[in-house]
């Protein structure tokens, strides 16, 4: 099988849609999640495929440094499973007839493999691109005042960091003459980890910085996770802001290994943990509440990506999985639950499940031992007490980690006590629909599944990090027959 | 001065003085610095047999980026329709442009038309192509709605157009991916550089490029005019 | 080729072309960051996408040589690199992609609001969803507040 598929069907699905939809509405509807269960079947047969070793495709059968390739490795692999099968998850009791969702749906589908599989810079571009236009689209689609104005900022945010990204491309493109990553990893000893390098590399992390909501770029997070559909909200939130952060552990594995590089990540991981945490202390919606603590979630996971080696991989792998699984849930919760904290008081009494809920997914999410969130920040800490360079400033962030979990817990108390205390005297807020419940029973059933599957997704954990992090072996796998005497490989 | 434009020129600042410093290190010199760049020039004439090298580069060596860019004004005339939404049947038009500009419209849309044609089927041998060409082709369709705003556009059309052009740009990629197991591999072989049929599916494929660049930007734009009028 | 460029000449071709790519990127920022008007703020897009398209067209100039189109299929002589061209067309029409869709969010934007100034914008969606703006950072009511327009959602719903 070839790994095109998974980005070749859902763009064919996408271009067709609203040609199937003008012809026949129910099959319109249920043409989008059977390209994506296709997509998923694609994606496990893959996994079995690539258990020897990577597969490499050259689009064109042009090879590595000429042409575009991808990369399919067991990372890969996985991000694009967790957006397929997150944005499956979240088409569980969608309303019907919004062809235009829904093709964007798909069209971000598409993207978000892309984004996961391409093995070269500007292709990369390309793609962030296509889930940046489509996410503004539907950060806007439900069609309120507010919501054109969050999408609005969240656009001109977006693509100031897309231009700037563009621009840190053409930087590098202008001092090794190559787009393709291992190409670059291959030159980058030499050409790339100066300081113009380095520069390079913060241009990208402030482009890619947007998407994954990393600290300087991330304002538009609240606004557009409180005034976005709660679907929205759960797959930005949850699947796609990895999918920019994954790009930017491939960039730190394969060319800026051995510079500061990783401490920048490292310092804006801080800042946007310490933030996001303290912002989702004061916020007084549970929309607002949820988006500042996934600010402080994927600062947690850059923090992780900042540590050498395959500890690091591994634990921002384990967090940023159980944060996707996590987050999606708790945002399907609010459109019941929108609005002052205050009106939660006594939603318990009104919906006990969903109350049940909510408190499991916060428990996570504060890393109480059996429950996966705690497996997770535990693979974090002993990953940044193993490191051997720079060992204060990941003392520092252990500290940070902490007390940021210390304030997690303040908040996500105080709101489930509000839940389970009695009868308000203001009108109840009304029970999660069981449209948005299903997805969430859904994902609260994965988490509990892997709760009890702990050891054998350690691990295939360890193996999916231990791949990731063998800069040598991307190389060699994409770059074959390295001929010095090729003029496309010898530079001037 | 508030908190806000502070950061901001900072950041400026800063920014400005980071590529200042990069400036210099870059190079000034006579060489061209793309080895991959000298490697395509010196193969695309035999490898896939266009005279404008950078037809070949954008269907051929990165072939995907072209339909990934193909893909980002789908999102965009997708996202902007879903935004704007339909519109309103009473709504009030602007007013009609007068005799002189309607007629110059009408005569015009028709050469336009042919030139975009043109300059999409001649991508691979002069400057221009798909993109080039698709825009002056939505030109075509849309300086007609500028002359008088009242006529109508077709969405339906376009729709299907844009639709079934970026299918057969995925479609001939995959029928590579079965012939030759590549994806987007050039097809039919290189022909005779220099002539109008050759190349092999690299027409075919822009002219899939022209038609659903022209579908999409006349569409967006009428969808965009439409919006201005209903208020 | 009639006239042949010197080694300074080239480098100041460079020089120039980088300075000004640099300066339309420096510009078209501060016309994001500083401004206040929704298509001030789209130009300022424009510029940095402008500044960004002719830094990558810069990387690929090489002096002497001419466009990589084979005449009569013959490799004349020198041809710039042909990479960055076919990235900046790329590029270019990304650009146009997002422009549009900006614009019709102002559109939008404006339609609900009635103004294109982001300060107004943001005092007036916080004083909708029951906020108030302190130095650009939107604050929460002890209190939420139901606007008007909540109020004509909720019935019409």
């Amino acid at each position: 099988m070839n790994g095109i598929w998974l980005v070749a069907l859902p763009l064919l699905g996408a271009f067709l849609l609203p040609i199937v939809y003008r012809q026949h509405t129910i099959v319109g509807y249920w043409t989008g999640p059977f390209i994506l269960l296709i997509n998923f079947a694609i994606a496990l047969g893959l996994w079995h495929g690539i258990a020897n070793g990577p597969q490499i495709i050259a689009m064109g059968g042009f090879s590595a440094p000429l042409g575009i390739i991808f990369y399919v490795d067991k990372l890969a692999l996985l991000f694009v499973i967790a957006v397929v099968l997150g944005t499956l998850v979240l088409w569980l009791g969608k309303e019907r007839g919004k062809v235009q969702e829904e093709t964007l749906l798909l069209l971000i589908v598409a993207g978000g493999c892309g984004l996961a599989l391409s093995g070269d810079l500007f292709n990369i571009y390309v793609f962030y691109e296509i889930v940046a236009l489509a996410s503004y689209g539907l950060a806007a689609s439900k069609g309120s005042g507010a919501g054109y104005g969050a999408s609005l900022r969240f656009l001109i945010l977006g693509a100031l960091g897309s231009s700037l990204l563009l621009l840190g491309i053409a930087l590098i493109y202008a001092v090794t003459g190559t787009l393709n990553l291992a190409h670059l990893a291959e030159l980058a000893p030499q050409m790339l980890n100066g300081s113009t390098g380095l520069v390079a590399f913060a241009l990208i992390l402030i482009g890619l910085g947007v998407k994954a909501e990393v600290f300087p770029v991330n304002t538009w997070v609240p606004e557009v996770y409180a005034t976005a559909p709660a679907r929205v909200s759960a797959l930005l939130g949850g699947i796609v802001s990895k999918l920019a952060l994954l790009v930017v552990l491939r960039l730190l594995v394969l060319i800026y290994d051995d510079t500061s590089a990783y401490l920048l990540l490292l310092n804006l991981g801080v800042l946007g943990v310490l933030t996001g945490e303290l912002a989702a202390l004061r916020a007084t919606d549970l929309r607002q509440v949820l988006a500042y603590s996934s600010i402080g979630q994927l600062g947690l996971v850059a923090i992780a990506f900042s540590i050498p080696g395959s500890a690091g991989v591994i634990a921002g792998i384990a967090l940023a999985l159980h944060h996707a699984l996590v987050k999606p849930a708790l945002f399907m919760l609010t459109p019941a639950w929108g609005g002052h904290l205050k009106r939660l008081v006594g939603a318990a009494q009104v919906s006990m499940p969903g109350a049940l809920l909510f408190l499991v997914l916060a428990l996570s999410l504060i890393g109480i031992p059996p429950l996966p969130g705690f497996w997770a920040k535990f693979l974090l800490v002993t990953g940044a007490l193993g490191t051997t360079e720079n060992v204060a400033w990941y003392q520092m962030a252990i500290a940070v980690v902490l007390i940021a979990t210390v304030i997690k817990t303040a908040y996500f108390m105080r709101i489930a006590r509000l839940m389970f205390q009695g009868q308000s005297r203001e009108k109840p807020v009304s029970a999660p629909h069981s449209r948005e419940l299903a997805p969430a029973l859904t994902l609260v059933g994965l988490l509990l599944v892997s709760v009890l599957t702990v050891g054998p997704i350690s691990k295939s954990l360890e193996a999916v990090a231990s791949e990731a992090s063998d800069r040598k072996a991307y190389i060699k796998n994409t770059l074959p027959v390295w001929d010095k005497s090729f003029p496309a490989l010898s530079v001037k | 001065m508030n908190l806000r434009d502070i950061s901001g020129l900072i950041f400026i600042i800063g920014l400005g003085l980071l590529l200042g410093a990069v400036l210099k290190t870059l190079a000034y010199d006579n060489i061209l610095t793309g080895a991959v760049g000298t490697a395509i020039l010196n193969n695309a004439a035999t490898e896939v047999g266009t005279a404008n090298i950078v037809t070949s580069v954008l269907l051929a060596y990165r072939g995907l980026d072209t339909l990934g860019e193909l893909t980002v004004l789908f999102v965009a005339a997708t996202a902007a329709g879903l935004v704007l939404g339909q519109r309103r049947p009473e709504a009030v038009h602007d007013p009609d442009a007068g005799f002189i500009l309607r007629s110059a419209a009408d005569l015009l849309s028709p050469f336009l038309i042919l030139v975009g044609i043109y300059i999409i089927l001649h991508g691979h041998l002069t400057p221009g192509g798909g993109f080039q060409g698709g825009a002056i082709l939505a030109a075509a369709f849309f300086v007609p709605i500028l002359a008088s705003p009242a006529s109508p556009f077709n969405h339906k059309v376009s729709s299907l157009v844009e639709g079934l052009a970026g299918a057969a740009f995925i479609i001939i990629g995959l029928i590579a991916l079965f012939d030759k197991g590549y994806f987007l591999a050039p097809l039919l072989g290189t022909g005779e550089v220099g002539q109008l049929f050759s190349a092999g599916s690299l027409p075919l494929l822009y002219l899939a490029v022209g038609l659903k660049v022209g579908a999409e930007l006349a569409g967006l734009l009428a969808r965009l005019h439409e919006t201005e009028a209903s208020d | 080729m009639e006239s042949v460029m010197t080694v300074q000449e080239t480098a100041l071709v460079y020089l120039l072309s980088y300075c000004g790519a640099i300066g339309l990127i420096l510009l078209g920022i501060f016309a994001m960051t500083m401004y206040q008007h929704l298509i001030r703020i789209i130009l300022g897009l424009m510029l940095l996408e402008a500044g960004v398209n002719l830094f990558l067209i810069t990387v690929g100039f090489r002096a002497n040589a001419v466009a990589p189109i084979l005449v009569e299929a013959q490799t004349s002589a020198a041809m710039v690199d042909p990479i960055p061209q076919a990235l900046v067309l790329t590029a270019i029409v990304i650009g146009v992609g997002v422009q549009a869709l900006a614009l019709a969010l102002v559109i939008k934007t404006y339609k609900a609001y009635g103004t294109l100034d982001t300060k107004e914008l943001a005092q007036k969606i916080a004083e909708e969803s029951g906020t108030h703006v302190i130095d650009d950072i939107p604050v929460s009511l002890p209190v939420p507040v139901p606007s008007t327009r909540q109020m004509v959602e909720e019935k019409s719903a």
